[in-house]
């Protein structure tokens, strides 16, 4: 029988919740705190990323402490009225047996104002009239159409929670079912689903069907799935972030290494960026950016890293100021393929370049720059010379052929070099 | 008769040999009176004699087998201070045979090292003072650290006389058998402004044309030499196609292996040619010394050139409006 996990191992007690153990300790102090006297404010509003465990703190709580729990949810019709009926009578009456009751408003930042109409004045009625404990959850509190509600309810926050909450729970399920999986495994699902425990357990739950090992490799594939994804979704961040902290939040999402990211920040922000003036702020900011990574790769200063994110996500973000909006694809690095492509083409250089230096008394990279434009034309114009000059710089064939060019000169060439040399 | 790259078989093997710079060989000249020599600085733009002007007071100061005592390193190739660090104490340590008094080890391209880097240089050198002497090669004496050009005599070198060049250009022409018209000898003189090595390399290029090295035959390769890609690219950025500039900035750097301080002097010398307002060169010059000097620090070729290529297009933007 295939049941969810989640629901399989719903935290029953505060105990087994992951995580956010201030805010579940605060959360339950509020509602025992209804025991001795009404609280000034007298709803709270849990507020959070998704899957951090707002609901279900709330429903171990009613579990453990024996609270009717009243339960209004996004899947529920939700207009004005009927959060009147169903709240109202929850505040207003007591129940039989003398039960205490709690009433759990779901996500209310779900609420459609055109659809729902009267609903936030239905609830700010219902806090002002309440006899028992009312709480709210939303994933973002800050959203403007619940500021009304802000106003009447003590905020907690959830954050989301890292491998060290996430872990012991998630072994625990994994024993239970049976499944014997790789602790990197586990850690990679949970940054990839960004600490979102519902999702965190549905993905287990679905990797590991019809498994009784789950390794890394079998997981590994989900983060280059989603890699090129969280690439544009950072870039996408940074170049529409309005202010710094957003912008370089990138930075944990992009999921690559920062010189990669650089690298692909550097290549899009011109194109993103068109108007001259925020191209030309942009750019500076990057070419701030690099000054202080050659300072951390070079004197190991990792400190300084953090200077590298802030000019290369906020400043490049903040640099936008009159280029309009408008959709423009984000590209591969193109300097790293083309570096790969010549890669084979720069070694020859450089070994050329070395030889060079050697008899001349100068650096390969002054070789390059003082004799190779002059040994060109001599290799493409008189064979003699340039067989001469070889044997003088001990060049090979791959020297030859990179300073002549083209294959009837190189072979002509070398004929006459395998001449000089006898 | 061998073939040999000009430049290198004609170059002076001792100081009476070199016929400018002629403050500078009479001072050197006293270092080999005596026997003795402080650290130096050899300050000037390529091709002015420096490395020739080392090898020759070692020639002159040691004798024929000063190859011994000698130790050329450089700084651009040499990666890292420690690796000059080692070389030198390893150079430094090993007592010489002959009875030359110290050693001498010249250090070429000293103005590509970090400031740090110099710091590190200038205890070493203090280190190994007594049996190892110095010589610091560069362009600019301005990018060596002041505690190293106190401890130098500096030298400067200055692009040679026009005369100079032509007087030499003959004499190679009739050793290697190249006949040149005189319009030829005199654009080759144009063409190197006083750079040595440039001038010979030129002449040994359009020699090896097979006929007689005229006005046409050098700036062909003078054309081919000096690419025009500077200019191109700084014309797209001119025109509001960055995209397109940067491209190009690509190729040169990692295609034709272009360095990135090389572009930047071209960059320089070419803004002051363009329409744009007086007062925008100044601050575009402000912006291309600092992409110099971070490019000497050791960040990246690309990014910083193509931040000078924004700003660049900016400043033609609000010209045209």
């Amino acid at each position: 029988m295939h049941i969810p996990w989640t629901t399989k191992y719903r935290p029953k007690r505060l105990s087994e919740i992951a995580g956010n153990l201030d805010a579940v300790n605060a959360l339950l102090n509020w509602v025992k705190s209804w025991d001795k006297k009404v609280p000034s404010k007298k709803a709270l509003l849990l507020h959070g990323p998704a899957g951090t465990g707002k609901t279900i703190s709330v429903e171990a709580i009613a579990n453990e402490y024996g609270y009717d729990l009243i339960e209004i949810n996004a899947s529920d019709s939700r207009t004005g009225d009927a959060i009147r009926r169903i709240a109202g009578m929850a505040a207003g009456q007591a129940t039989l047996f003398g039960k205490k009751r709690m009433i759990l408003l779901d996500e209310i930042d779900g609420i459609n104002l055109s659809q729902d109409t009267g609903a936030i004045d239905a609830i700010v009625e219902t806090i002002e009239k309440t006899n028992y404990p009312i709480i709210l959850t939303a994933n973002n509190a800050w959203d403007p159409k619940i500021r009304a509600l802000r106003d009447v309810c003590q905020l907690i926050e959830y954050k989301r929670l890292g491998v060290r909450d996430a872990l012991p729970h998630l072994k625990r399920i994994a024993a239970k079912e049976g499944v014997e999986i790789d602790e990197k495994a586990i850690k990679l699902v949970i940054e990839r689903d960004e600490g979102d425990m519902r999702s965190i357990i549905n993905d287990l739950q679905a990797l590991s069907s019809g498994r009784k090992k789950l390794a890394y490799d079998d997981v590994v594939w989900l983060a280059w799935r989603d890699r090129k994804e969280n690439i544009f979704e950072a870039l996408r961040m940074i170049f529409s972030a309005k202010n710094c902290l957003w912008a370089k939040k990138a930075v944990d999402i992009a999921d690559i290494d920062y010189e990669m990211l650089f690298e692909w920040i550097y290549e899009n922000a011109p194109r993103q960026l068109t108007d001259p003036l925020d191209r030309a702020n942009a750019m500076d900011q990057l070419a701030r950016a690099d000054v202080y990574l050659r300072r951390v790769k070079r004197e190991q200063a990792w400190d300084l890293l953090a200077y590298v994110f802030d000019l290369m996500t906020a400043g490049v973000a903040l640099s936008r100021e009159r280029t309009k909006p408008s959709f423009v694809p984000m590209k591969f690095p193109e300097r790293i393929s083309l570096m790969s492509k010549t890669r084979r083409i720069r070694g020859i250089q450089a070994r050329v370049g070395a030889k060079i230096g050697k008899r001349c008394h100068v650096s390969s990279i002054s070789a390059v720059k003082y004799y190779l434009p002059y040994l060109r034309i001599i290799f493409e114009n008189n064979y003699e010379v340039a067989a001469g000059l070889s044997r003088y710089f001990d060049f090979d064939e791959e020297g030859i052929a990179y300073l002549a060019g083209d294959e009837s000169s190189t072979r002509k060439i070398e004929r006459i070099y395998a001449r000089l040399t006898g | 008769m061998a073939v040999a790259m000009w430049a290198e078989k004609y170059r002076p093997s001792n100081l009476s040999e070199i016929k400018n710079q002629t403050e500078i060989v009479s001072r050197l000249r006293k270092f080999v009176e005596t026997k003795a020599m402080p650290h130096c600085l050899f300050a000037g733009p390529p091709g002015t004699g420096k490395t020739t002007a080392a090898l020759c007071l070692a020639h002159d100061l040691f004798g024929e087998r000063y190859m011994d005592v000698f130790m050329e390193l450089n700084a651009s190739d040499a990666r890292g201070i420690d690796v000059v660090r080692t070389t030198v104490k390893e150079f430094a340590r090993i007592a010489t045979i002959s009875e030359a008094p110290f050693k001498i080890l010249v250090l070429d391209e000293a103005d590509n090292m970090t400031a740090d880097a110099q710091h590190a240089l200038r205890r070493t050198m203090e280190r190994y003072t007594e049996t190892c002497r110095f010589i610091l090669c560069c362009n600019y004496s301005g990018k060596i650290i002041e505690p190293i050009q106190s401890r130098c005599a500096v030298f400067r070198f200055t692009p040679l006389r026009q005369d100079d060049v032509k007087e030499y250009l003959r004499q190679i022409a009739k050793k290697e058998n190249v006949k040149f018209t005189e319009d030829g000898i005199k654009a080759v003189i144009e063409v190197a402004e006083g750079d040595m090595r440039k001038a010979i390399n030129t002449l040994q290029a359009a020699g090896s044309l097979k006929k007689a090295v005229n006005e046409d035959s050098v700036y062909l390769v003078v054309g081919r030499a000096k690419p025009k890609d500077v200019k191109e690219m700084l014309e797209l950025a001119f025109n509001g196609d960055f995209l397109k500039a940067r491209e190009k900035l690509r190729l040169m750097l990692v295609e034709y292996g272009l360095s990135g301080t090389d572009i930047v002097k071209q960059i320089h010398s070419e803004i002051f040619r363009m329409t744009i307002p007086e007062k925008n060169k100044i601050a575009l010059a402000d912006a291309i010394g600092d992409a110099d000097y971070r490019l000497v620090e050791g960040a990246d070729e690309e990014v910083q050139l193509s931040a000078l290529l924004a700003r660049l297009a900016l400043l033609a933007e609000r010209a045209k409006q």
